[in-house]
Parts: C-alpha cells; sequence; structure tokens
C-alpha cells in the first residue's frame, strides 16, 4: 500500500522506496518502521516518524513509497 | 548576515593544517565553530543554516589551525546549491575532520560517518546534543563506539561548551600522527546501511518513556488543527510584539531623548559656531545630517530591527520555523515553491540579503529566482516597516494595514504568475523536522547582538550618505531641478508633491529612505498611500542589488531591478489614477 495512503498512527515498514539519494540518506529506505503522524490538505505534506526523526514529505514523494502494515 | 553573506577568505597562510568542521544539517557545527574560533556566526535550529563556509583559526598550545565551518549535508552526493559548496570544500582536502554527529540520531548520522571514513582523512567525531538525547531515554555508549568507527568520539553539549576542549586537543592530536593506512572494502549503500543497524544495535540502548510535552507540542504544531491555530496566534503575538514594542519604544524612550535633548543640543552647538548657510544647513536643515541622520536610523528603524530580530531569533531557535513550512506548503505549491522556501521569505521581511542567499538550500533554480523576486520586489524589509510604521502609525493606521495586505496580494498573485512563466521545475517537500528546544539564552542573545550589530555597520553607513545626498541636493537647489525633471511621473501621474522626487533617488540606496523623505511632507492620505505603494515595490537597496548580481548575474539584476521600478510607478500610479477618477465620479 502506498504511504500516502496509510492512516495516521499506523505502524508500518516499508517495502519498496524509489531510487533517490536524499531519500536514503534522510533514512528513508526498505524494512525501515514508519508511522504517519500528521497529514496536510491541500496537496500539503504528510509528516512520518523514521527512527526518531519526524520527516515532513509530499504527496509526489509519499505515493511512490510503499508499505505493509505491522499487525 | 554577515557570516553568510560575504564567503570570509580562509586565512591567506596556507601553510596552516586545514581542518573541516562536517556533518549532517542541524546538528550543531556552527555553535561549535563559534564556540572554538570566538567567530560570530548565526547558528540556527532548523536544517540549512550555513549556506556557505566561514573559516577561522583556531589554536592548540603552540599550533593553530584553520578551521571551516561546512553547510551541513546528508550524503556525499549533493542535492543543493548549498550541498556543492559543502562537497567542494571537502574534495579540496583537509588535515583533519571534526564530524559532528546529533546523539538523538545516531543511525542516520552513522551512515554519514561511515561515507566519510572512507575518504581516508583522519576524523574527530563529536557526539553532540547529548543532554537532549539522555531527556529522551537514549543512551550510547561512547567508548563502543568509538571502537566501531576507529576514530575518537567526544561526547558534547556544545552550546553549553561541554567537550569542546577535548574536540580541539584531539583533532590537533590525531593531525600529528600518521595515519595508519587502514585497508578496507567500499561498501555498497545496502551493506553500509547493515554495518550501520549493527553498529547501532550494539552502543545504543533506548529506554521507553512517554513523549514529552515538547515533543507533543512539536507534533501537535503541524497538525492542521490546532497548528493553524498555534500558527495565527504566533503572528499575532509577534506582530503585535514589534510594531506596540517598537513605537512604545520610540515614543517613550528614544524620541524625547533624541527630540527634546540630543537635537536641541547639536542645534545651537553648530549655529553657534557655524554661520547662516549651506553648510550649516546641510548639518541641521530639513535633511541635516546630524539631525536625520541620528534620529531616522536610531529612534524611527532600530527599535524595530532589534525586536523584529528577537522574534525571529527566537522562532528559529525552538525550531518552530521548519513546522511553519509544513502547515504553510499547500499555499506555497501554488506559488511555485514549496514549504521549505517559506524560510528565505520570512528572513526577508527582515533584510532580502539573508534570504537571498537563504534560497540556496532551495533545491531548482526555478524556486530560488521566485523567492528572489517576490523578497526584492514586495517583501518589505524590518527598515522599510519600520519607516512605514513611523509614516503611517499616527496618521492613518489603516492605510499601514492596506499596504500590508497589498504586498501580500502582489506576493500571492506574483508568484502564481511567476510559478507558470519561469522555466524549469520546483522540486517538493522533503525536510527533517527538527526537536522542539527552548532556545539557550546566552547563544540567543549572542545572535541578536550579532544581527544588530551588523544592522549598525552594514545598514549606518549607508543611511548617512544617503541623508547627506538629500541634504545636498536640497540646499543646493539640485532638488528643484529634479523635481522639474520628474514632475510627469511624480506629480501628474502619482499625485504626489513635486519633492517627493527626493524618494525616488534616495530609495535606490536604501529601502527605508524612499519613506521616510514622505514623513517630512503636509500629504494626504491618499498621497500617503501612493508614496507607500512605490517605495513597497521599488527597486530594493543597493546592498541587494550586489547581492543579486553575485547570485544570479548582472542581465538577471539589471532586468529585476528596472522591472521593480517600472511596476512600482506603474502600479502605484494606477492606483492614484484610479481614486481619483472614483472620486471624480461620486
Amino acid at each position: 500500500m502506498s504511504l500516502y495512503k496509510i492512516k495516521k498512527s499506523t505502524d508500518c515498514i516499508i517495502e519498496t522506496v524509489p531510487a533517490q539519494k536524499i531519500l536514503e540518506a534522510l533514512g528513508i529506505r526498505k524494512g525501515v518502521s514508519v508511522k504517519v503522524l500528521v497529514r496536510q490538505p491541500l496537496g500539503g505534506p504528510i509528516v512520518i516518524r523514521v527512527g526518531q526523526r519526524d520527516i515532513a514529505i509530499s504527496p509526489e514523494y509519499a505515493k511512490l513509497i510503499t508499505v505493509k502494515e505491522v499487525v | 548576515m554577515r557570516c553568510h553573506s560575504n564567503q570570509k577568505k580562509v586565512p591567506s597562510n596556507d601553510d596552516l593544517p586545514k581542518i573541516l568542521l562536517i556533518g549532517n544539517p542541524n546538528v550543531g557545527k556552527s555553535v561549535i565553530f563559534s564556540k572554538l574560533t570566538g567567530h560570530e556566526v548565526i547558528a540556527s535550529n532548523y536544517p540549512g543554516t550555513t549556506v556557505t563556509f566561514s573559516s577561522g583559526k583556531i589554536r592548540y598550545r603552540d599550533n593553530s589551525a584553520s578551521i571551516t565551518d561546512v553547510p551541513g549535508i546528508y550524503s556525499l552526493e549533493p542535492t543543493s546549491k548549498a550541498d556543492e559548496v559543502a562537497l567542494n570544500l571537502l574534495n579540496a582536502g583537509a588535515d583533519a575532520l571534526i564530524c559532528v554527529l546529533d546523539a538523538t540520531n545516531l543511525e542516520r548520522n552513522l551512515n554519514f560517518a561511515l561515507q566519510l571514513k572512507e575518504l581516508q582523512i583522519p576524523i574527530v567525531f563529536a557526539l553532540n546534543m547529548m543532554d537532549v538525547a539522555e531527556q529522551r531515554g537514549i543512551h550510547i555508549n561512547v567508548m563502543d563506539l568509538e571502537k566501531e568507527l576507529g576514530f575518537p568520539v567526544i561526547p558534547t553539549v556544545a552550546i553549553r561548551n561541554i567537550g569542546l576542549a577535548e574536540i580541539t586537543s584531539k583533532a590537533f592530536a590525531c593531525m600529528e600522527q600518521v595515519a595508519p593506512v587502514e585497508s578496507f572494502t567500499l561498501l555498497s549503500s545496502e551493506d553500509r546501511w547493515k554495518e550501520v543497524g549493527r553498529i547501532t544495535a550494539k552502543v545504543q540502548r533506548l529506554e521507553h518513556r512517554h513523549s514529552t510535552f515538547w515533543e507533543r507540542l512539536g507534533d501537535k504544531m503541524m497538525m492542521p488543527f490546532p497548528g493553524i491555530l498555534i500558527a495565527l496566534l504566533a503572528v499575532i503575538a509577534s506582530l503585535g510584539f514589534i510594531a506596540g514594542g517598537g513605537r512604545a519604544l520610540r515614543a517613550a524612550v528614544l524620541l524625547p531623548i533624541i527630540n527634546d535633548i540630543y537635537a536641541p543640543f547639536v542645534s545651537s552647538v553648530v549655529s553657534s559656531m557655524i554661520p547662516e548657510g549651506i553648510i550649516r544647513n546641510i548639518l541641521i536643515g530639513d535633511y541635516g545630517v546630524l539631525i536625520k541622520g541620528i534620529e531616522w536610523p536610531f529612534a524611527l528603524i532600530l527599535p524595530y530591527v532589534l525586536l523584529f530580530y528577537i522574534v525571529l531569533s527566537f522562532l528559529e531557535d525552538t525550531g518552530y520555523l521548519p513546522r511553519l513550512s509544513v502547515l504553510g506548503d499547500g499555499i506555497m505549491r501554488r506559488l511555485g515553491l514549496q514549504g521549505n522556501d517559506f524560510i528565505p521569505l520570512m528572513l526577508g521581511y527582515g533584510c532580502a540579503i539573508p534570504a537571498i542567499l537563504g534560497t540556496r538550500t532551495a533545491t531548482t533554480y526555478k524556486q530560488r529566482l521566485i523567492v528572489s523576486v517576490l523578497v526584492t520586489l514586495a517583501v518589505p524589509c524590518i527598515s522599510q516597516t519600520g519607516a512605514f510604521i513611523a509614516l503611517l502609525g499616527d496618521r492613518s493606521v489603516l492605510v499601514l494595514v492596506l499596504v500590508y495586505f497589498l504586498s501580500l496580494c502582489i506576493i500571492f498573485f506574483g508568484g502564481m504568475l511567476l510559478r507558470r512563466v519561469v522555466p524549469g521545475q520546483s522540486s517538493f517537500i522533503l525536510i527533517e523536522v527538527p526537536n522542539l528546544l527552548m532556545p539557550n539564552k546566552q547563544a540567543f542573545f549572542k545572535k541578536i547582538w550579532i544581527r544588530l550589530k551588523h544592522f549598525l555597520f552594514e545598514a549606518g553607513a549607508p543611511m548617512l550618505l544617503g541623508i547627506a545626498v538629500a541634504s545636498l541636493v536640497a540646499e543646493t537647489g539640485l532638488l528643484i531641478d529634479f523635481s522639474r525633471l520628474l514632475e510627469p511621473i511624480v506629480v501628474n501621474w502619482l499625485g504626489l508633491p513635486p519633492e517627493a522626487a527626493i524618494s525616488l533617488i534616495l530609495g535606490i540606496i536604501r529601502r527605508e529612505l524612499a519613506v521616510l523623505p514622505l514623513l517630512e511632507m503636509d500629504l494626504t492620505t491618499i498621497q500617503l498611500f501612493i508614496g507607500s505603494v512605490v517605495s513597497l515595490f521599488y527597486i530594493p537597496c543597493l546592498a541587494v542589488l550586489g547581492v543579486l548580481v553575485k547570485e544570479f548575474g548582472l542581465k538577471t539584476a539589471a532586468v529585476l531591478s528596472v522591472s521593480t521600478i517600472i511596476f512600482a510607478l506603474f502600479f502605484a500610479g494606477l492606483i492614484n489614477q484610479t481614486i481619483r477618477f472614483i472620486m471624480l465620479v461620486l
């Protein structure tokens, strides 16, 4: 499922990430656990927690990242 | 700001060993740099504060070395203009690196640390923000980390000077030793992350605790609700503090000192020494250098500069600005920008120079250009705001509000237009949100002091020059010739008195000088409004012009300057003619 569609506060694991150096450098990569904290309307970003950091990420990036919910 | 506006030269003594201070964005490099060298650089709590490098000298016992504060980078591959600056510095070679790691975010910082190790330059690691990490229940075994990295690791709390002396001694020590040539294979990025995972698991222990008040507040600030409410309150409080506080300071303290004590004293001294005539008038006449040269910068402008920088520095150091970027991203996208470009726009309300330089963190040329055009055209700097308040505060608050409303409209519609006409792509927001922190008092006051000093030195001289020019042209009768020359524009088109031509001349030197001469004229409310609109959109000051040339080249800077002048005159005149037409009809 795309990261952009995940409900707030659901624990997920990242499955695929587009090959962008900056995403990787920010620690957004396969196998990392992630949670959506904030959702902005009007095409604004979502804020995700990766490790101990909060990262604001635009829908364009978030839609390309797929995740799996942790049950 | 000083450190970011001019790339200070690396000390000419090239024989000094070279140390680079390097690390991820927003880990505290600039704090460490200013503490180690005593140099004054601006440090803030958001990624991308440092966009160009500054260099200084550090000493240890009898040795000295040059040290350079490198803009923060996430990896050794460039993603923005500021990244290129950093990588060029690194590629030029160094004798040692001081790599600053953020203890609250070890994993990602270690990934960068491992990349650095591949460069085969001796490194000292500063594990910074140990205090914040402890508060959050993050415990790091420094000895084990040192073993894993193979280089010294020093726990630091830079803002409170903890661990800094040791960094210096270790840095000098590691330059003296001949580094053992370690043979290791370059890791693929996947293997590197595996290695990071292994080290982190070994050296870091996370204690589970509930999020602190600051963490929860930091998250809430980014949510549409209550985030937008908090943002509105912050804006209202800031405006109230700056505008209200500034007026109070001016009325209660500064104007009485200058008008009741200083001015009469200087006037009587000058009058007793210099006979009536041009020279006396230049000194103490309508644009008297000794009177206006003190009253304008110190009584009318300085209070607002001081209060603005108190607010800005507070917002910067708490880490609130990136949260505003998150909230504002949706709107900024419509202007061809993204949330992160909000920070340079905001800096523009202080001064356009750091704003334009701040766009270096923007990832595309299109965004850099849009922000710079908007700041140059429609964002009044704090000096100009002070002048607007002086001109309109007592006469018509409505006009004051109208001027700022117009400025916002032009920013908005200008952005929408530029988004369509400027070629190229805009990038999408992808930023790290820093921890929300209470500013460190010492660093906070120091930063305000740096900015205030910068204002006095950088703005004081051009302002005096402008006032001197004004008094010269006014006293020698040149103004009458100028006024006659510009009469078709100033009087017929703009509906201002002929002597307002002086604003158009001085406005080229500094922004507030387009406004302040209007104080001395007896203007109607409509004229006040028109005069303010002209100066709002008019060409920015000479110093900004210089920066535009440096950043975008002579051609772009020239086109921008000429178009702002034409736009200001055309637009203000259009408003004037419309108002007059409506009044005629009614």
